[in-house]
């Protein structure tokens, strides 16, 4: 048995080495300039030119690379944070009410949490260039806002919260709001940080939606920003976009291993 | 038995029907206050989107010039060559990836299962969640990369055994994808299959050991099919996603000359934004959405059914 779980780990820590392969061969990447890219070595450059590429993220296009990480920022927190916020909401009524259309408005909503994007995205743009919304921000933030899939996932976690809690709020002279606010939140709090970094995450790394709605370059999130670095004559600059690359998913991960422990991973929750 | 979603008429006994009627009705009123915020934007970002691209696709298109044609867009869509061919790299993947990451990821799931509780095993969850919370881009960017003959860490290794063509082609570009997909998702997946294993009862297994069951056999032909329904819903998600893959073909097409119908989504974009025929798009996502809809069914009626019922 003993040998058994020795076997396990080696495999295990095969497996893990493989994952973190490519992570590894990022970060080496963002080290070198192109001539050591392209050398095809397994090491760190030698000279390391990490510093050098950092600045010259930093400083293409003046400086551009600050709006891409404030955006991406700014979508994803904001977004995450409303699209949530409005799902608890809406999680909250569905367990504390028996209302009409309750058990159809479930259903449409499960029903669309599976339209893809691409049907709905181009719509999207026509009705946002009658509004004059195409290459603005609100673009980006407005369609975020509606966070279906986590809608149908917060009202099964609100499922879990003891109606009793309600009923002994409401003897006590709270509002339906603050019964929310201050009652019901707190006991749904892991659910919504799940959600969150979902979201968050989500936001992040969608492509798709501001590849079709944004022009300007200072609009841009990073995901989208790091696939327009050329050098001036629009060829690719392949140790700027590695590097562009790393600095893009850091943040990812201060978040999600800050919150770490608060995470239960979901499923239906990775959206490429 | 009352439902879930449901869960008491106790004021119905309690107080007359009158008093229940008015604090239904009263119930209505609130619970609509609190799912307005959700309910607008729901209404302006995907219902009205979905009419609004309905409308659409009934349309004919020149320039900015636009007229009903009923559903021609649909009938062109269903018999255009481009279209269907774009679903070969959605059917590879179905038939090739989504199969093979479930079994590998069954298999680390059990192997975690394994070391469950014991040091190490909450870093190796960490490390194979990881990758699934990176874009797609970065990943593509990463995997095209180490694929292209310029920067290529492999190429070394495959001159050394012989080889000696170009490495990143059109033929290799769906390998290079489903590594990518394997590489992001599939710890994600096994982590999933993991929890559920988890949640199995210790007495199934326990009593299949004392009848003298082996550890394969145990885990194949009592813990998978009781984690059915779980591997069902996996395969549905990421056959939808199969179906929607855009940022992996899109990002390689970079570095390799890819044709504009690669994929369904890559299509329905070419065709709206390269060539301007946004009607003739707008039914090619509506297609792709009803697609989408008829392959979640499974997952749609089951998850009704559980928040239904106890």
């Amino acid at each position: 048995m003993k040998k058994n779980m020795k076997r396990t780990f080696i495999i295990l820590s095969i497996l893990a080495v493989i994952f973190i392969f490519p992570f590894y061969w990022l970060i080496i990447g963002s080290t070198k300039n192109v001539s050591q890219l392209f050398q095809k070595s397994l090491l760190p450059g030698v000279p390391n030119h990490f510093i050098e590429n950092t600045v010259n993220v930093f400083a293409y296009e003046g400086g551009v690379f600050f709006h891409w990480l404030i955006n991406s920022l700014i979508y994803s927190s904001v977004g995450a944070f409303v699209g949530v916020f409005l799902a608890s909401m809406a999680g909250y009524s569905f367990r504390r009410y028996s209302f009409f259309g309750k058990k159809t408005l479930f259903i449409v909503i499960l029903g669309f949490s599976m339209v893809p994007g691409y049907a709905t995205t181009l719509p999207l743009f026509m009705i946002f260039s009658n509004l004059n919304l195409i290459d603005t921000r609100w673009a980006i933030l407005l369609p975020s806002f509606v966070n279906i899939f986590g809608t149908y996932l917060m009202i099964a976690y609100w499922n879990q919260v003891p109606r009793e809690l309600f009923d002994a709020a409401e003897i006590d002279g709270a509002n339906d709001f603050t019964t929310f606010l201050r009652i019901g939140l707190p006991n749904i709090l892991p659910g919504f940080i799940t959600l969150f970094i979902l979201a968050f995450v989500g936001i992040w790394n969608n492509f798709f939606l501001p590849l079709v709605m944004l022009n300007s370059r200072t609009k841009m999130p990073l995901v989208l920003g790091i696939t327009t670095i050329t050098d001036p004559q629009g060829f690719p600059v392949y140790n700027l976009t590695l590097t562009a690359s790393l600095y893009a998913i850091i943040p990812l991960f201060i978040v999600f291993l800050s919150l770490q422990k608060y995470f239960k991973p979901q499923l239906g929750g990775v959206t490429r | 038995m009352e439902g879930r979603l449901f869960p008491s008429s106790y004021q119905k006994l309690k107080h007359g029907g009158g008093f229940f009627l008015k604090k239904r009705r009263l119930d209505s009123v609130k619970a609509y206050v609190f799912l307005s915020p959700f309910l607008f934007f729901f209404s302006f970002m995907v219902l009205y989107p979905i009419i609004k691209g309905f409308d659409l696709s009934l349309k004919g298109q020149r320039g900015a010039r636009m007229w009903y044609v009923g559903f021609d867009n649909y009938a062109r869509v269903l018999t255009d060559p481009k279209f269907w061919e774009s679903f070969k790299i959605p059917a590879y993947l179905l038939l090739v990836q989504v199969p093979l990451m479930i079994f590998c990821a069954i298999l680390i799931a059990l192997l975690l299962e394994k070391v469950e509780g014991r040091k190490g095993a909450t870093f190796f969850r960490l490390v194979y969640y990881i990758p699934s919370t990176i874009p797609a881009i970065v990943a593509a960017i990463i995997w095209g990369y180490m694929f292209s003959d310029s920067m290529s860490p492999f190429l070394p290794i495959l001159n050394l055994v012989g080889f000696s063509g170009k490495l990143l082609t059109r033929e290799i570009v769906p390998l290079v994808m489903l590594i990518i997909i394997l590489w992001q998702l599939t710890g994600y997946t096994a982590i999933m299959i993991y929890s559920s294993l988890l949640s199995i009862p210790k007495e199934y297994t326990e009593a299949a050991t004392l009848d003298g069951a082996g550890y394969w056999q145990i885990a194949f032909r009592i813990k998978v099919p009781i984690i059915k329904d779980m591997l069902i819903t996996l395969f549905i998600f990421n056959a939808i996603g199969a179906l929607q893959v855009f940022n992996e073909p899109w990002m390689l097409g970079g570095l390799v000359v890819l044709p504009t119908n690669y994929t369904p989504a890559m299509y329905i974009y070419n065709s709206a934004f390269a060539h301007g025929r946004f009607t003739y798009a707008a039914a090619m996502g509506l297609i792709l959405a009803a697609i989408t809809f008829l392959i979640s069914f499974y997952f749609l009626k089951s998850a009704t059914k559980e928040m239904f019922t106890e």
